[in-house]
């Protein structure tokens, strides 16, 4: 089947010739995306056209030709999520890159934004005003729009909570092509709230992760700022090692040990009670050694990874804590104050850390770690700070069992992202594989899964039909969520449904 | 290892379409006006415009997936090879992503596919008159003045480069002056060739090659040790390219490559040199792409991948626009007496290229316009009154860009901002 | 056998009635809606005896209507087209206290009381709203989503977690609480997202029609030992506002809230009427309450860097510097905090009740700089309907730092003196027609807000009534409200 020529056309006459293509190199192009490639995404085909909307209203019309030529759409912001790439043939790929809509509302701490602006794009705006946001681990070239409806999740969380409920109002086009307008959208000109009026829309969005496309394109959303301090941040250094300077006087990094990790987690429960930093998280060793790594190449990483893992002390958990002089320099001082205390108190030590930051306000470089080779996926957990003891036990168990193939992690902790004070927390294990050996990263992920559903570990990246009928069935009401939304299973079908892409 | 697309098949394949090429460092974005890196990308969005969709049409290319499109030439042939999205790809990862963009080049032009008529032209002059502009070659020195007299034989060989010799010889002019007024002995040869720059980097790797060949044997016979140049285009060429095209470092070269920004700047420093004439303007400085992030010496590789894609010889380099030449111009610009040097967002790796590159202006002009115009956009924000670059394209575009905009951002050559502040 | 057996066999016939004097209870609240009468009422003690509830309902095409409070003020809980009234005050367990991961797990029958009783053992507390009534059911507070006294949290409303019924007798868990065997696996419920939607936010603001929650798991924060309270009097609700963004954006401060003086002297007021006249007559005509919480470590450490901000701030704005205490109401500042956390005292009559007996509440969002201009819109519906000016009670709740707030009017009124709840009801009609067309936002649309609202929003009630129709399809929980 191909695309028919009335509907190309039709596309043509929306958007102008130039943003539409079926060129095969501008398909093919648009095959691949970032997270997990060549794992999750082997039965990627290229789309049949792609189309490059600038507003909501031609991406209404987009998904009515779509509706009335019966051809499945995905909409793809910076397509860094293997999770767009087109499975089926035919696909109109709505790349929303063009939507660049930005605007500050300084007063009322929230920014509108178009799927076409990054993290980093905003954050620049947001510095110059003395406001910030923050950029997730995946990078700040990811859009605020879709990291956010997609993902959403950094070590902001600690402070500022769940990503996805930093979204205000929304501007939403389903999959029949109707705009829904949520929050203060629903009526009014303004995007400062986002529930209601009644029960909150915003519910269908997403769960632990995005309908990945499965329910329609959304085009516009009110986000969150935060208040920020007078000082700025000095960008230093020439690529590769470029890097912010941090005020001193305003912020200071420790970098934690605590002897193991149930003390850590302990450490992490009573931060939280303290309400204490800006950030806190347990950057495992493995991604610190990629990190430091970076610009030595792959034979450098395991060398060194290498060495430190045959010496590595296992039970040794790191955290690294930025502490905030928000209101004050006096703030700055009583919260390592506080900080140290509690060190002390469970018998750790504290080193502050260099005055820099390349990973969380302005940049970040998840993307390193393919530098290393091979191929990785991460099993991803999002419970309590306990809870994250029994999972990362239970997937470093199973990783043993397969290690190798898999790349030794040398039993070493994994990530930790304590949100909300430590009311829950993310928790997340890296596995690399040799590109020849990803179907032992596959079984892992498999293992993982099944170890999942019997301890209640909550997987982020669930697939439905695996956990559906073990979570109360919600592989029904997804099923008839779709056919209610999208009767013509148009909308990257079969999102929100299943989400893995190398099964049959 | 040569410059073909298998060889580099795994440079291609380590694309993870991150899009961190679209932007500039994020760490340096300053607005979100100017916050993006690549020229295709900003102006033609689909992803096919940008390296992540140079890489995947490469490999389809070598997969036989695709044959070479009209919009994956066009796609090709506006990619200014300006390399932004090498240093942005290599701030996080290490494939040589520029060279697949160049072997992809190469590839069009092996297939019968590339590169554009325009540049086919440019190659015919060359073969023919040994400059690009089909001028004659007996023409190449009618730049020289009365008072510029260079020596006959000297360790320095001023290769003055096409643009210079025929088109803009101000810039030749100047630069020699500069020269003579340091005292700095210099040559320059008759039997000075096109350096071939619009070839290599449109993907005509034969007709490159022996160009190559052909100014390596003229410096030999000249006696000189060191190539000097006022443009950054051959510049690049001869530390760069000429090594990479022979399948060799630039350190087994047997000369060295010097830009006269650099050499000025060294005699700054040495106190050889000082401005003493005021050039009251405020500036702002345009870093070439050749000149700044492109300008790392070339070391040559060989070898295959292993287990996790460690390289085997382990690579001990890494060219990621760390070392590019982005001092000197600046040390420069500050070091003149009435000279207000004011920054762009974009610059040094950061730079955003003019827009005309790697024949780019030649074959599209209205999209070399429309990047120029960014880029003036840029300078205009900052106050400056003049743009200097230290490359003929930049300038030219620059100037030809301002003009068709009816703006007044002026645009100079480095070497001219030096030769006005000489004593 | 009839539906009254049917429900007898269910929850048990002492659980079970028909009878008019009962079911009339559940026929009026405080609000200005109609009343309108039950047919019966059914009260389960467990999620098994609501599943069959509301599968009988299914299978007889008859309403349900969830309540869980002895008391209500939004006509939310009224039975608008008859049908079961299923009160669920019976469940009125805490589940579980989760002290590490300050959370709670809680029935709808708890009541606000209850469970600041509880966590106060363990020296936390929870986010609770504005003096709720001490037969406020904790659970369905916080599924209305009234408003935190504490803007400091990003979070605006406290809900982690809860189990719900579905429309069609299904049972469904939100976020990690949908774990196998929860509680009793590795998962703690503290999770709220997934799985497949955020069923949190579905089932919030809904006024019971899109299921029964049988039980939340609401997050509770560790309760200051140390607090400072300050008082800054305005004689304008204009010059309140930049000081309470400077304070918010500053991250300085716990409970925040600006009241006008007829709502502080109805807090405060110990001796009806007098009291209240009297502070009504002395008090400042604009009250920002500030609540400094010390931290859990070295409390007052924390207070004295951030009275130091108050201070900075106050000088920077060129205003008086904050009060400690508030003229008329000597000691409050000692008693404050705790009252605010906590909701009103049951031995004494209601805030609301002790001017007129009754109060009619109209709220909704906007941002603080509009707050001013929506004090002055008000006016007009409420001088037309001859409510004295001077009488209306204003709340402004900074949400989240400060982005947005909750603006309430309160007119105290007579409910004996059908006159005057005549001219409430086309009052609130009025205000609230008014105030949309101005630019309020409705969060929480009630009553006969909800249609003014949802005229408006049409792609939102459009979608809506498509969610509510995969849910509910036979409609059967608490039909006739919102736009169902
Ligand atoms: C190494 C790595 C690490 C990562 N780490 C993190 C992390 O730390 N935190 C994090 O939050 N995420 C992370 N991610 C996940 C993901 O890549 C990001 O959330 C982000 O890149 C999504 O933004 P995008 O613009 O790339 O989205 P896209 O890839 O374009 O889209 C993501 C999904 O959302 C859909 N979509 C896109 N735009 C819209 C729209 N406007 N309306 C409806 N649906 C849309 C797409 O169809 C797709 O399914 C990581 C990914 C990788 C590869
Ligand atoms: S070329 Fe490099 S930076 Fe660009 S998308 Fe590919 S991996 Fe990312
Ligand atoms: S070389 Fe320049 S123009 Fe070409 S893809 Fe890279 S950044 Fe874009």
């Amino acid at each position: 089947m191909s695309i028919p020529k009335e509907a190309y056309e039709a596309l043509q006459s929306i958007v102008g010739p130039e943003w539409v293509s079926d060129d095969p190199a501008v398909r093919i192009a648009d095959t691949k995306g970032g997270y997990a490639t060549g794992v999750v995404d082997v039965n990627a085909v290229p789309p049949g056209i792609s189309i490059q909307p600038e507003t909501g209203e031609e991406i209404q019309q987009i998904i009515k030709i779509a509706n009335r030529y019966r051809l499945p759409f995905i909409p793809t912001s910076t397509f860094f999520s293997a999770m767009c790439a087109p499975t089926i043939d035919d696909v109109i790929m709505i790349d929303l890159k063009r939507m660049t809509q930005l605007e500050i509302n300084e007063k009322d701490l929230y920014a509108v934004v178009g799927p076409g602006i990054s993290h980093s794009m905003l954050q620049a705006e947001l510095f110059k005003r003395g406001l910030m946001t923050f950029v997730p681990t995946c990078g700040a070239q990811s859009s605020v729009l879709a990291n956010l409806v997609h993902c959403g999740d950094a070590v902001i969380g600690w402070r500022f909570g769940l990503g996805y409920r930093r979204v205000l109002a929304v501007e939403w086009v389903l999959p029949n092509g109707d705009l829904l307008k949520l929050g203060s959208r629903s009526y009014l000109k303004d995007y400062f709230w986002g529930e209601g009026p009644g029960p909150d829309l915003r519910a269908l969005m997403r769960g632990n992760e995005g309908h990945e496309g499965g329910l329609g394109t959304i085009t516009k959303i009110g986000v969150k700022i935060f208040p920020f301090i007078p000082e700025k941040l000095e960008p230093k250094g020439v690529s590769p090692r470029t890097t912010l300077k941090l005020p001193e006087n305003r912020m200071k990094w420790y970098n934690v040990t605590m002897p193991t990790r149930e003390v850590a987690v302990d450490f992490m429960y009573e931060l939280g009670r303290c309400e204490i930093g800006l950030l806190v998280s347990s950057i495992p060793p493995l991604f610190r050694y990629v990190a430091r790594s970076r610009g030595k190449g792959a034979a450098g990483f395991w060398e060194n990874w290498k060495k430190f893992g045959e010496n590595a002390d296992k039970n040794l958990m790191d955290i690294r804590v930025l502490c905030f002089g928000w209101t004050s320099e006096k703030q700055l001082a009583y919260e390592e104050k506080v900080l140290l205390d509690v060190v002390a108190e469970f018998g750790g030590t504290a080193s502050a850390g260099p005055a820099t930051d390349e990973s969380n306000f302005q940049s970040a470089d998840a993307v390193c770690s393919w530098f290393i080779g091979g191929r990785f996926l991460s099993e991803v957990y999002f419970e309590s700070l306990d809870c994250g003891l029994h999972t990362e036990k239970g997937v470093r168990e199973l990783a043993r069992l397969r290690t190798p193939p898999l790349a030794d992690t040398w039993d070493t902790p994994m990530l930790w992202a304590p949100y909300e004070f430590g009311h829950m927390g993310k928790q997340e294990s890296l596995n690399y594989v040799d590109d020849k050996e990803i179907d032992a990263l596959r079984a892992h992920e498999q293992a993982c899964r099944e170890m999942d559903l019997k301890i209640g570990g909550y997987a982020i990246m669930e697939d439905t039909r695996m956990f559906g009928k073990a979570w109360h069935n919600y592989d029904q009401w997804m099923k008839k969520l779709k056919a209610t939304f999208d009767p013509n299973n148009l909308s990257n079908p079969p999102k929100p449904l299943e989400r893995l892409l190398y099964e049959e | 290892m040569m410059i073909t697309l298998e060889n580099l098949r795994h440079d291609a394949n380590g694309c993870i379409r991150c899009s961190n090429c679209k932007w500039v460092d994020h760490i340096y974005m300053k607005s979100a006006r100017f916050a993006r890196i690549c020229p295709i990308t900003q102006k033609h969005a689909f992803n096919l415009y940008s390296a992540p969709g140079l890489m995947y049409s490469a490999l389809a290319i070598m997969d036989n997936g695709i044959r070479f499109t009209p919009a994956l030439l066009d796609a090709l042939y506006k990619c200014t090879s300006c390399g932004a999205c090498d240093v942005r790809c290599k701030r996080n990862l290490d494939p040589e992503i520029l060279s697949v963009i160049e072997a992809l080049k190469a590839k069009a032009v092996e297939v019968g596919a590339g590169p554009m008529a325009e540049h086919r032209a440019v190659a015919k002059n060359i073969e023919t008159t040994h400059n690009r502009y089909s001028a004659p070659h007996a023409d190449r020195l009618n730049w020289l003045t009365e008072d510029i007299k260079p020596s006959v034989k000297a360790d320095i060989l001023y290769f003055v480069g096409c643009a210079a010799s025929y088109a803009d010889p101000s810039i030749a002019r100047a630069t020699a002056r500069t020269l003579l007024s340091a005292g700095t002995d210099f040559m320059v040869s008759t039997d000075e060739t096109c350096c071939g720059h619009l070839l290599y980097s449109t993907g005509q790797f034969d007709a490159f090659k022996r160009q190559a060949e052909r100014n390596i044997k003229m410096l030999e016979q000249s006696g000189a040790k060191t190539v000097l140049l006022s443009c950054a285009e051959g510049y690049k060429t001869w530390k760069v390219d000429y090594p990479k095209i022979l399948g060799k470092s630039t350190s087994d070269m047997n000369y060295n490559v010097v830009h006269i920004t650099e050499h000025v700047d060294t005699l700054l420093k040495s106190g050889h040199v000082t401005f003493t004439k005021q050039v009251p303007l405020k500036v702002t400085y345009h870093d070439p792409c050749n000149l700044g992030r492109l300008s790392e010496p070339w070391y040559h590789w060989e070898g295959t991948y292993e287990r996790y894609g460690v390289p085997n010889p382990v690579k001990h380099f890494r060219r990621d626009g760390h070392a590019g030449v982005y001092e000197p111009p600046r040390n420069i610009l500050k070091s003149i007496p009435g000279i207000e040097l004011v920054e762009m967002e974009r610059m040094k790796e950061n730079a955003w290229c003019c827009g005309g590159g790697s024949g780019a202006e030649l074959a599209f002009p209205e999209f070399a316009s429309w990047a120029a115009s960014e880029r003036i956009g840029e300078a205009k924000e900052t106050g400056a009154e003049a743009i200097v670059t230290s490359c003929p394209v930049c300038k030219q575009l620059f100037q030809r860009t301002a003009k068709e905009n009816q703006t007044n951002m002026k645009t100079y050559d480095m070497a001219e901002i030096i030769e006005k502040a000489l004593p | 056998m009839g539906m009254k057996e049917d429900l007898a066999a269910i929850v048990g016939v002492e659980n079970v009635s028909a009878d008019a004097e009962e079911l009339k209870l559940y026929s009026k609240d405080y609000s200005v809606s109609m009343p309108s009468m039950p047919n019966y009422v059914a009260r389960p003690k467990n999620v098994e005896e609501i599943q069959n509830i509301v599968k009988l309902a299914n299978r007889t095409q008859i309403p349900l209507i969830p309540c869980s409070s002895s008391i209500h003020f939004n006509g939310a809980a009224l039975p608008v087209q008859g049908g079961i009234m299923v009160d669920l005050r019976k469940m009125n367990r805490i589940l579980n206290i989760d002290i590490r991961n300050r959370a709670i797990r809680i029935e709808p029958g708890v009541t606000w009381t209850q469970l600041q009783d509880e966590l106060d053992r363990h020296d936390l507390m929870a986010l609770n709203p504005l003096f709720a009534h001490p037969l406020k059911s904790a659970l369905s507070g916080s599924l209305e989503r009234e408003p935190m006294l504490i803007p400091k949290f990003e979070y605006g409303d406290p809900i982690l977690n809860l189990e719900v019924v579905l429309p069609n007798g299904d049972l469904m868990r939100s976020g990690s609480s949908c774990t196998v065997g929860f509680p009793d696996n590795a998962a703690d419920g503290v999770n709220p997202q997934g799985p497949g939607i955020d069923w949190v936010k579905l089932f919030q603001g809904a006024q019971g029609t899109m299921g029964i929650v049988t039980w939340m798991i609401v997050k509770a924060e560790v309760k200051p030992k140390v607090n400072k309270t300050f008082f800054m009097p305005f004689e304008r609700i204009d010059q309140a506002i930049e000081p309470i963004y400077r304070i918010q954006k500053n991250m300085i401060g716990s409970e925040c809230l600006l009241l006008n003086r007829v709502n502080l002297a109805a807090i405060l007021a110990e001796k009806w009427p007098g009291d209240f006249s009297f502070l009504r007559e002395i008090l400042p005509p604009w009250t920002l309450i500030l609540i400094l919480a010390g931290g859990w470590r070295r409390p007052e450490e924390r207070i004295e860097y951030e009275e130091e901000a108050l201070n900075r701030i106050t000088m920077e704005l060129g205003i008086p510097e904050a009060h400690t205490s508030l003229k008329g109401a000597p000691g409050l500042e000692k008693k404050l905090p705790g009252m605010l956390r906590n909701a009103w005292p049951s031995e004494k009559v209601y805030w609301k009740f002790g001017y007129k007996g009754s109060c009619q509440d109209i709220y909704f969002h906007t941002v603080l700089s509009k707050a001013p201009d929506f004090t002055e819109i008000v006016t007009e519906p409420v001088a037309a309907n001859g409510y004295p000016l001077d009488e209306i009670g204003i709340y402004i709740q900074p949400l989240e730092r400060g982005r947005a707030c909750h603006f309430e009017c309160n007119f105290y009124y007579n409910p004996q003196d059908t006159k005057t709840a005549n001219r409430i009801h086309n009052l609130y009609v009025e205000a609230a027609e008014t105030l949309i067309n101005n630019g309020a936002f409705f969060t929480r649309p009630y009553g006969p807000v909800a249609n003014m609202v949802y005229d408006k929003a049409a792609s939102y009630t459009a979608a809506l009534k498509k969610t509510k129709h995969w849910l509910d399809p036979n409609n059967v929980m608490a039909p006739g409200r919102l736009c169902f």
